[in-house]
């Protein structure tokens, strides 16, 4: 590509989430013409940037320029209206409008006689319809749509808006691997055309195989940028992870005796997100699931849990075999779940930590013989349940809105001790939750599991997983790609392994 | 995890609830807001008074007598029993427009089987509330299952009942031979009191109950509160909701068969505006006292002031046809009270 000079130039861009620093001042540049790579781990920094980008968050300090000129972004209309498009992972359409419907949307259309005049829209449509590729019915809704379809109808959208930039977010996370080929024929022609490409995805051979040059973050600072012809995957990898992979790791807290096992899966898989999965769940062991955004470890808990049914594959329970159909199942199995959003999945906000604590658990506070609930009894038992917990609250009839992140994750927690539970899940324990709350989670899940509980840890940081859990799976492309065991377990190993192939990974495009 | 299912849009009239990261009211004004979140809280029991103090002065004689507060009470009792039937669903997050065909069809249907097919009366009630619970399971079975929204569905289920009753009765009233045991029921009285009272004490009681004191009453509140939720906490979202529609539908029956006993025949469409009544007190029944929340109490006490309303135009000598636009007009300021208490709960 001739050197153009820069489209998108960002420099020093800082943005602050309370204490966390998401980005530390980073800096780049898109040139027209060209396919940029944006790589880096989960909370690196990149979706900070893009939403800023996109006119979601305003930037605590530095620049963004377009052609030279420098903008602020405060709404995502005025970033349509500067030029730049966004093509998410969800895609943003609107699936009851047919695919016309949906380019056109929020753009003024012509009109005839107060109509909308759909004729001139699809003449003028029709050159940009051709330019995608686009060679099914666009009058179909998209709803009835392919992934691939869709995301050729979000280009489209994104070209009639005049875009001169087009961030992709993950573009093939859920394509094939014909339709992710399709897509990368679509990115060279926008290239052509002289389009400014921000590419962002953890796939490392996309990168390489279709990016002019590539920025990588880590911890919300730039670490690298370079021409891709002074790359390979390796120096990617190194990139993303920083350092040596044979650094030092801490050492767990306590690797538990191997115990017996509880839960057994085997081949498990719903497709697209689980490609057959295999492990054993032991009881005394802190069980980590690691991966990137989309590896299938959420989709692999919500099997366990009755939450989806699979399409293959075979779990058992203590020896017998375990096929839960309802979440109701897996609780009377003893599991229990403490569901990555908290607030939406995990509590009812405006009631009290009682009885938020109680909800599984509610008959056994019942005076028999008559059904009537003693509200003395739970509370009793919920004031030592939080006191078990560490849940600070004024008291347990407080409704749990009013709680900190970490206080209401305590109080989820506290919903499933204290029972007949084998297996316990937390997915994304530690998210929105302040560093001292997360210390004591992390104690909790350990004394539970030293009383014999199994428990699994889901999580999307690499950091949490070292000293918390005996053992790491890591998931890429829904399969387990990596078992890391003690000392083994770092955070560097994890990210690494995450950047791994799945075995029978789809042929490269 | 993502959410585990398609989350089913809420009824419009519920739609006021927060959001789950709603920002705190800014400082400004929080005089006002107090206020205002005071007068939501309280405003529907000052209102209560009011009205009462303005009868008592302009009409001591009509209004303020015990006799008069024993009628209001009577009179009030069908529409508490409808109500607080319609509270269960609500709770759970549903709507349930069928109540007021219901029991007009429970009507038509008691008297037409004690008169016509000669059903002893316990058995023909017995009966009837069998049909209202059935009803009710059917809603049930079409909003969980089928996944139909329930306005829509009751709607349905309702329109249908109103057909039902039509064919049953050939429109019209079935008024001749109805026993004086079953009239009984209604106009008679245990120790002064009506026994459309009692009944009415006996069953808003278990109700409250069943709400605020059982198991079954927190997962009612659980499924209402946050659906996901409490499936993830195990709960049988499903069966819950489907026991709360038969719960509103066997109290519509129940409230049919009342009137019925209490007219002295059956008649279709009877009971058609019970479904207003018991919309209107269930939401001014939430902006009493709770924060927007639907409870078995207030509805008692929404249905409580929609009846003294009633009196009071019955004794000042005002066309029945104003009761409509009361009841029209209560019900928006209801349902207005019911999203302002929810919106001011932190203020």
């Amino acid at each position: 590509m001739a050197a153009a000079a820069p489209f998108l130039v960002v420099s020093g861009l800082a943005k602050r989430f309370g204490g966390v620093r998401a980005l530390r001042g980073v800096d780049l540049d898109v040139r027209a013409g060209e396919v940029h790579g944006l790589v880096g781990a989960n909370g690196a920094g990149k979706s900070t940037l893009i939403r800023i980008l996109a006119g979601v968050f305003a930037p605590d300090g530095g620049t963004i320029t377009l052609d030279g000129r420098p903008v602020t972004i405060a709404t995502p209309h005025q970033a349509t209206d500067l030029g730049l498009g966004f093509i998410h992972q969800d895609l943003n359409l609107v699936t009851q409008l047919t695919g016309i419907e949906n380019i056109m949307l929020g753009v003024p259309k012509p009109s005839r006689l107060g109509l909308i005049d759909w004729k001139t829209i699809r003449a003028d449509a029709a050159a940009t319809v051709a330019r995608v590729g686009i060679d099914f019915s666009l009058d179909a809704k998209v709803a009835t749509l392919s992934t691939a379809q869709r995301w050729l109808v979000s280009i489209c959208r994104a070209l009639m808006r005049k875009a001169r930039l087009i961030v992709m977010d993950e573009p093939t996370a859920s394509l094939s691997a014909h339709e992710a080929g399709n897509l990368f024929r679509i990115v060279r022609q926008l290239r052509r055309e002289g389009i400014a490409i921000l590419y962002v995805s953890h796939r490392l051979d996309e990168i390489l195989d279709l990016c002019d040059r590539v920025t990588a973050f880590r911890d919300g600072a730039r670490v690298m940028h370079s021409e891709r012809a002074a790359l390979t995957r390796a120096s990617l990898v190194d990139a993303i992870v920083g350092g040596s992979l044979s650094q030092a790791s801490s050492p767990p807290m306590a690797v538990s005796a191997q115990g017996e096992p509880v839960l057994t899966v085997t081949a498990l898989a719903r497709l697209p997100m689980v490609r057959g999965v295999d492990f054993v769940l032991r009881r005394g062991e802190v069980l980590g699931f690691a991966g990137l955004v989309g590896a299938g470890r959420s989709e692999v808990m919500r099997l366990i849990y009755g939450a989806d049914r699979p399409h293959r594959g075979s779990m058992a329970l203590g020896g017998s075999p375990f096929s839960p159909r309802t979440p109701r199942d897996a609780v009377k199995a003893g599991i229990g779940l403490v569901p990555e959003e908290r607030r939406s999945e995990g509590l009812v906000l405006n009631r009290s930590v009682a009885f938020n604590m109680a909800l599984p658990s509610n008959r056994r506070f019942t005076l028999s013989p008559l059904p009537l609930l003693s509200g003395s009894r739970r509370d009793r038992w919920a004031r030592s349940t939080a006191a078990r917990v560490l849940v600070k609250t004024p008291s347990v009839g407080t409704p749990v809105q009013r709680l900190s992140g970490g206080n209401q994750q305590k109080v989820v927690i506290g919903r499933w001790i204290d029972r007949d539970l084998k297996i316990l899940i937390l997915d994304e324990p530690s998210r929105g939750v302040d560093i001292g709350a997360r210390g004591e989670i992390h104690r909790l899940i350990r004394s539970l599991a030293a009383e014999g509980l199994a428990v699994i840890v889901v999580s999307s940081e690499a950091e949490e997983l070292p000293g918390l859990c005996d053992r790491v799976l890591v998931m890429a492309e829904g399969r387990i790609v990596e078992c890391l065991e003690g000392a083994a377990i770092n955070r560097d190993a994890i990210v690494a392994a995450s950047y791994k192939h799945a075995p029978q990974d789809r042929a490269s495009a | 995890m993502r959410s585990t299912a398609p989350a089913r849009n809420a009824p419009i009239m519920m739609s006021e609830s927060r959001p789950p990261d709603a920002v705190p009211p800014n400082r400004s004004g929080d005089a006002t807001r107090r206020v205002l979140a005071l007068f939501a809280k309280y405003g529907t029991i000052l209102g209560l008074l009011v009205m009462v103090a303005l009868f008592s002065v302009m009409a001591p004689a009509a209004f303020a007598t015990l006799g008069n507060a024993l009628n209001v009470l009577n009179q009030a009792s069908l529409g508490m029993i409808i109500a607080g039937g319609l509270t269960v669903t609500v709770i759970v997050g549903e709507l349930d427009l069928s109540v007021g065909f219901l029991a007009s069809f429970a009507g038509v249907l008691v008297v037409g089987l004690i008169v016509n097919t000669g059903l002893p009366v316990p058995l023909a009630i017995a009966a009837v509330i069998g049909i209202g619970l059935l009803h009710g399971f059917i809603n049930g079975l079409i909003v969980t299952k089928v996944g139909v929204n329930s306005v829509i569905a009751t709607l349905g289920t309702g329109t249908i009942v109103v057909g039902l009753s039509f064919a049953y009765s050939s429109g019209a009233p079935i008024a001749f031979g109805v026993p004086d045991s079953f009239v009984a029921i209604s106009l008679g009285r245990v120790a002064g009191l009506p026994h459309n009272v009692l009944i009415m004490a006996a069953l808003i009681f278990g109700l409250w109950l069943l709400v605020e004191r059982t198991s079954f009453g927190q997962s009612l509140q659980a499924v209402g509160g946050n659906r996901i939720a409490a499936r993830l906490s195990g709960i049988a979202v499903d069966r819950t909701k489907i026991i709360a529609f038969m719960i509103a539908g066997g109290c519509a029956a129940l409230t049919g068969i009342l009137l019925a006993s209490a007219l002295g025949s059956g008649t279709t469409s009877a009971a058609d505006s019970y479904l207003l009544t018991a919309f209107a007190a269930v939401f001014l029944g939430s902006a009493t006292l709770r924060d927007g929340e639907f409870h078995i109490l207030g509805t008692l006490f929404g249905a409580l002031i929609i009846a003294i309303g009633f009196n009071g135009l019955a004794i000042f000598g005002a066309p029945t046809f104003y009761q409509y636009v009361l009841q029209g007009a209560i019900l928006i300021v209801a349902v207005g009270l019911s999203s302002l208490s929810r919106r001011f709960a932190d203020a």
